[in-house]
Parts: structure tokens; sequence; C-alpha cells
């Protein structure tokens, strides 16, 4: 992991794979969520969303894949056009893996069989092979041994690593990570960091909603800024931690710092 | 790993000093509980074994059994007996036989040996004491050599059963439920038994398995609509259940005797028995449907976040996801409303059925039994505590055989 992720990327005008206009979303109660965010997102890029909390980046990021709603705006993701089409958004979210702070791995479930049942149930393909396939990713995030065991055995940063590898198991296009490592203690931070590191390596197009600046500052290809609902900065790391263009980015990294 | 701390052993008339006789109240109130309940025990045992007259249940043991079911198609009724015999003594071997891959430790029961010895005693002693001829008392043995001769064969042979055999076998029950419904009531080439004619213990098992078995889904159907975002189905479920949950059942009895009938051309209204069945499940439903929104909401949101975000859809969300987790959350109410199901067919006989309490009626009408009743009451009484002790065993051999973490986390 020595290597310098970014450097292994094809550069240019890459098939854009998340593209948001305009997006405004309104809670029930009359509070705007979302003011206007923007946001694209190329194949293989990795983009990380920084912001104060309440400033929408987790309401935004769950806007990709219809976990949430909104009331304007256009989405496009991995090609399809996000609409009220349920049958459109079960297409959409097979292609887009999503990590949770609290990992909501599946507590009845063993371990493998958190990773294989939605291969199998919506994919249809054939459990073996998709055993197969879980016990290699297992192995690729570090917990080949833990496959039989049930999530509540295993630590915050395995079950993290878990939910990762099943997300995974689905052959995304794209993978969300909403806050990944603030539920975890801060021993096991590093080694889900490192997973994420070697996916981004390996090419996979994620966003990352994280308050984790190291990793920003290593792994993403941009950076994005949000506060009030709206996508304020945007810029490449080196620029966006030295040298931010807008005052409100400026005032939440001596914040963070 | 450390030990935990073992409790120092103290000989057994050191802790009972310690909890029966710490102080001189303590040791008063010891002694007279302990004195009041012995001789209610002894009195109980004097009354039972000199004054009793048991003659009354030895005689009408049949009547109590399956009413006035005639006489000349109880074969069906003793060949259903062996088949379920037949049935329980495979399931139990292979539940002993087939290992858990993941949780070696839970098999059931734990008291092998002694659900063996009991069911044993019971095959021997029951028959004997209610005085049947012997050729039945040889049937009651020869059934249960059936039962424990299929257990020892499964156990022994489980592991030899092919895989995809073995995801099958549990339809073997289902299936025997039908096959049950057909040998009781006629079909198939047998003749006719009309449902007026079932009685005693057939009937109220028969009305109690029919009501849990539908009243299941349907609850957790009804708990589903009433957490669901379309407003028809929402509302829709919430007056159903708040409608149901606001009657008594004995009025709803006696609405369901009635009103089909009008409601219903001639002839398209169930019989009397399968309208008080339809009652009973409609109403534990309602409360079924409670017992199971609680272990909903038990169930953290991001379970359904998760699962619909690996692209599952909706039904495959819930089948896979929420209700495994939430039905076992909701096992213990569930089944107390079982139970309670259970007991509340004793009702059917206030609106003129021949369940076990309107059988024990007519017995004790009989002027020949005058002056019975306790010994019926009792026997009915220790009728139902059996049933509902079983009931009440087997969730809670299915509440640790679901549970997720079995084994203490290390």
């Amino acid at each position: 992991m020595s290597i310098d992720p970014r450097l292994s990327k094809p550069a240019g005008d890459e098939a854009v794979m998340i593209e948001a206009r305009g997006i405004n979303k309104w809670y029930p109660n009359g509070y705007q969520a979302l003011r206007g965010a923007e946001l694209t997102v190329r194949r293989g890029e990795v983009v990380v969303i920084m912001g104060p909390s309440g400033s929408g980046k987790s309401t935004f990021l769950r806007t990709f894949n219809a976990l949430e709603d909104f009331q304007e705006g256009s989405l496009k993701v991995g090609g399809l056009t996000l609409s009220n089409d349920l049958r459109q958004i079960d297409a959409i979210r097979r292609e887009v893996g999503m990590v949770f702070q609290q990992f909501n791995l599946f507590p009845h479930l063993s371990v493998l069989e958190n990773l294989t049942l939605a291969p199998v149930l919506v994919r249809g393909r054939q459990r073996a092979q998709v055993e197969e396939q879980a016990r290699r990713l297992l192995e690729r995030v570090g917990i080949g041994e833990q496959a039989d065991k049930y999530p509540g055995q295993l630590s915050g940063g395995q079950q993290q690593r878990v939910a990762i590898a099943r997300s995974l198991c689905m052959e995304p296009e794209i993978l969300l990570f909403d806050e990944p490592t603030s539920a975890l203690d801060p021993e096991m931070v590093r080694e889900v960091l490192e997973v994420m590191q070697t996916l981004a390596a390996d090419g996979m197009t994620m966003v990352v909603v994280t308050h984790e600046v190291r990793f920003a500052r290593q792994v993403a290809d941009r950076v994005v800024l949000m506060a009030e609902g709206q996508v304020l900065e945007e810029a490449p790391p080196e620029r966006f931690f030295t040298n931010p263009s807008h005052e409100r980015t400026r005032q939440f990294l001596s914040q963070i710092a | 790993m450390p030990l935990p701390p073992v409790p120092s052993r103290r000989s057994l008339a050191r802790r009972l000093q310690a909890e029966l006789f710490a102080s001189p109240l303590d040791g008063l109130i010891s002694i007279v509980l302990i004195t009041s309940s012995v001789a209610a025990v002894l009195g109980l045992l004097h009354w039972a074994t000199r004054q009793a007259r048991w003659a009354v249940i030895q005689a009408n043991s049949t009547l109590f059994a399956i009413g006035r079911y005639p006489e000349s198609q109880q074969w069906r009724l003793w060949l259903l007996i062996t088949l379920l015999a037949a049935a329980a003594g495979l399931s139990w071997g292979l539940l002993r036989g087939l290992p858990q891959p993941d949780r070696p430790a839970q098999r059931w029961p734990q008291n092998d040996r002694l659900a063996l010895l009991l069911l044993s005693a019971m095959a021997v002693l029951g028959p004997f004491s209610l005085k049947l001829s012997v050729a039945i008392q040889l049937r009651w043995v020869l059934i249960t050599a059936l039962l424990l001769l299929l257990r020892w064969a499964a156990g022994r042979w489980a592991q030899r059963i092919p895989g995809r055999w073995q995801r099958w076998l549990p339809l073997l029950w289902p299936v025997l439920y039908l096959l049950g419904m057909v040998l009781i009531s006629g079909g198939l080439g047998l003749i006719q038994v009309p449902s007026s004619e079932w009685g005693g213990l057939l009937l109220t098992l028969l009305e109690a398995s029919f009501a849990i078995l539908l009243c299941f889904p349907l609850g957790i159907l009804l708990a589903l609509g009433r957490r669901s975002d379309l407003p028809l189905l929402r509302w829709g479920s919430v007056l159903y259940i708040e409608f149901i949950r606001g009657a008594p059942l004995i009025t709803l009895l006696f609405l369901g005797q009635n009103i089909l009938g009008f409601l219903l051309p001639g002839g398209l209204a169930p019989e009397r028995v399968w309208r008080a069945a339809w009652v009973l499940t409609l109403f534990a439903a309602a409360y079924v449907a409670e017992a199971v929104r609680s272990g909903l909401a038990a169930v953290p949101r991001g379970q359904m976040e998760a699962a619909r975000s690996l692209g599952l859809p909706l039904p495959l969300a819930l089948i896979h996801v929420v209700l495994p987790q939430a039905l076992r959350v909701a096992l213990p109410a569930t089944v107390g409303q079982f139970i309670t199901l259970l007991q509340d067919t004793t009702l059917l006989s206030l609106i003129g059925l021949s369940d076990l309490l309107f059988v024990a009626g007519t017995v004790m009408a009989n002027p020949q039994y005058l002056g019975h009743n306790a010994e019926v009451y009792l026997t009915l009484a220790v009728l139902f505590w059996c049933c509902c002790a079983a009931l009440g065993l087997g969730s809670r051999a299915l509440e640790r055989r679901l549970d997720p973490n079995p084994l203490p986390s290390s």
C-alpha cells in the first residue's frame, strides 16, 4: 500500500457514474435538508464528502441509492435516471453498494450467509459459486477464518470489513460509504481504512462521507465540502486542505484540525 | 480466558438455614408455609386415593377423548394416532441425530432420557389406570414402541439421508395435518363423519390447531399492514385489529354462529364447527398481529436499509432479513397468545359445540355420576395443562434454536 493509488488510475474523460443536478429535499416537517446539491462522479474516481454535522452530506449520499427521496432536481446513477419506478430503484441498488456507519450486518445469519444472501436471491447465482467468491472476498479483507461465525462474535472493525465484503459480493459498479469509521474504536479505524484504500487502488468508484482527513488526502481524487445542504467547495485534496477558495471551508478545516 | 467465580459450595442444611431460617420471623413464616403446603398435598392425595370415584373418568374416557365419533369409524383415528406417532418419532430422531453445523451444543430435547422415560410410563400407566380393555392397552404400547423405534432408527441413520431430502422432511407435518383432516372428516373413499359428531379432546385440539396454524400467517400480514406506507392498508389493518380487540370472544362467537347463516345464501355458510374455527382464527390473528408488531418494532431500521441497498426487493427483504429477527422477539408473546387460544376453545361449549368442557358437562349431568364434579374438572385441568405445557416447552426449545448468539462471544 506504499504506492500512491491515484497513479495507477487512467486519467481523462471516463464514463459518468453519478450525476446529481440541483437536488432539493424537504423533510415532511418542512425542514429543507438539501438545497440544490450537485455532484458528478466518474468511473474509478474516489470522492470524499466532508462537512459539519447537519450539513446534509449523509442525506445527499443516501439519495444516490434511493434510501432518501427528493422533491426537485435530477439524478442519474450508472446510466439510469432515478425515478419513482420501483424496478428502476432495485436495478440501481443492485449496482450501488452501501457501507453504513452502524455496519447493519444481519445478526441472525452467519458471516458467510451475510455475503451470499443477496447474490443468490437477487442475481440468481449458484450458491456454491457465490460461497467460493464470498470466501475469497473475506480473505481479501483479512477475515477469511471468521466465515462461519456470527456478526455478534466479531469486533467492530471486523464487522465493518464484513459489511464491505458483503457489498462487494454483489459486484457493484459504485460503492457508497456513510461515515464507515465513525462508530469504531480508534485502533480499529486503520484496518477498515486500509481495506478501502486497496479498493480505491483497484479502481472502484467510491463516494465516501468521512471525517478522516488523512484518508481524504491520500486516497481521494476530489474532496467536497457540504454545508447547509449545498456543495460549497470541490477541489483536489492538495488544494482543498492547503488553499481552499471558500471561507467556509477554511473555517471547517480549522475546526477539525 | 478467566473462569467465572465458582459459588462456594455449602451443605444443604446450611443453605436451608440461610434461606429459610435466617431470623426468627423468617423461621416462623417458613414453618407456617411448609406445614400448610404439606397439609394441602396430603389432603389432595387422601382425596384422590380414598374419596374420589375415578369410575366417572374410566367409564367415559372414550367420550372425553372423541365425543360421539361413530364407533365403526374409530379405526381412522387410531390410524391417525399411529401416523402422528411415527412422524413424531422420525422428527425426534432427526433432531437428535443431525447436529447443527454451527451450534453443536443445541440439541433437542436436552433431557432426552427423561422424556423417553415419561413417555413410556404414560403409555403403560395411562391406559391401565383408565381400565381400558387389554386390546386397547396393547395398542397404546405398540404405538409408543413404534415412536421409539423410529426415533432410534432415524437418530442412527440421520447422517446418511441426502441433504436435499432433509430440506423437504419438515413438509411431512403439513401433509400429515391435511391427511388427518381427511381421516377425521371422511372423503377420498372414506365415509363422511359430519362435524357435529366430533367432540371431546379431538374437537378441542382440532379447533385450536386450525386456529393456531391460520392465525399466525394472518397476524403477520396484519402486523405488516399496520406498518405499511399505504394508507388504505394501514387503516384497514388498524380498524380490523382494534375492532376485534374491542369485542369479547364470546360475542364474536355468537355473532359468527348467527350472522354467517344470514349473510351467506343457504348451504354456502360453513358448518357450525368451522364457523367457530374461523371466528377463533380471526380473533387470535388480531392479538398475534400486535405481538408481531412489537417484534417488528424491535428490528433496527438499518436492517431494512441494508437489505434494500443490496438490491433485495421489499418482500425478499422482509422474508429473509426483517421477519426472522422480528418473529424471534415476538415468539414468547405469540406462544402466550396460542395458549390463551387453546383455553378459549372452552367457550365453544357455550355455543353448543361438544368440546371437552361440553362433554364434561354432559357426563356430570348423568344421574349415574352425580356429585363427581371434582374428579371431572381435575381431569380437564390436567389435560389442558399438558397441552399448554407442550406448547410452552416447544416455544422455549424454538427460542433457543433461533438464538443468533448461542455461544458466549469470545
